[in-house]
């Protein structure tokens, strides 16, 4: 029977949350221009391939992805998080990514099973 | 000899189980608190945002969600007409786990308090 031991294996890893999340914003929303007409597919590519991607990695975790589009016309925006959770084991990621037009905010939280 | 067994439950009481809308109406009477009759402001919203999150939070714990882990997200956005879209996705066990969410408008911002437990077995 294999032992279960968190290691380097089953560790939330930022780095590598982080490239995958880059490359799921890439490939959903590139350069394109905000539409409003779109940007709802938008919001949900970037989080249900977030999610496979993550899903790929195989490790003992349970994941939630949230994924802001906003629109570029000066106004701010702040996002804050606060968790109750095991700081050894659980971990989350954010990205921020822009083009010419829109904020893309990207958020996972990976907590272990 | 006596002795009281105690049993790992791998699965939540009906007393114990994460309601969403209970949750929802908690997060909702707290952040109509904190933002009632605020304007955004870039350099206070920031850590209105993280007072609130941590208040819901402390909050939550209150309400007996014992093996939950929780995550409190909080986004707070100035109202200037643009367009915003939030969207979540989330791998669990649907059995067990949920979120809750409220959002509160005002004339001059707009807040989403998304609120997610997920059991820990």
């Amino acid at each position: 029977m294999e032992d279960y031991q968190t290691g380097e294996e089953t560790a939330f890893v930022v780095d590598e949350v982080s490239t995958i999340v880059k490359e799921a914003v890439e490939g959903a929303i590139g350069e394109n221009s905000y539409q409003q007409s779109r940007v709802k597919q938008w919001t949900n590519n970037v989080v249900e391939q977030c999610l496979s991607q993550l899903n790929k990695l195989g490790k003992p975790f349970k994941y939630i992805v949230t994924c802001i589009i906003m629109q570029k016309n000066g106004a701010g925006l702040q996002t804050a998080c606060s968790c109750f959770w095991d700081n050894t084991t659980d971990g989350s990621c954010t990205v921020r990514w822009e083009n010419k037009s829109m904020y893309c905010i990207v958020s996972v939280f990976g907590l272990a099973i | 000899m006596e002795g009281a067994a105690t049993i790992h439950s791998i699965r939540p009481s009906q007393q114990h189980r994460f309601r969403p809308a209970v949750v929802s109406s908690c997060i909702r009477e707290l952040v109509r608190e904190q933002l009632g009759g605020e304007s955004y402001d870039s350099e206070r919203s920031a850590e209105t945002a993280q007072t609130l999150s941590k208040r819901i939070t402390d909050r939550l714990k209150e309400l007996g969600l014992d093996r939950y882990k929780l995550v409190v997200q909080v986004v707070i956005g100035e109202q200037r007409g643009e367009g915003v879209q939030m969207a979540s996705r989330c791998f669990w066990d649907a059995d067990t786990d949920s979120c809750a969410k409220d959002v509160y408008m005002n004339d001059s911002l707009f807040c989403v308090a998304a609120v997610f437990g997920i059991y820990h077995y």
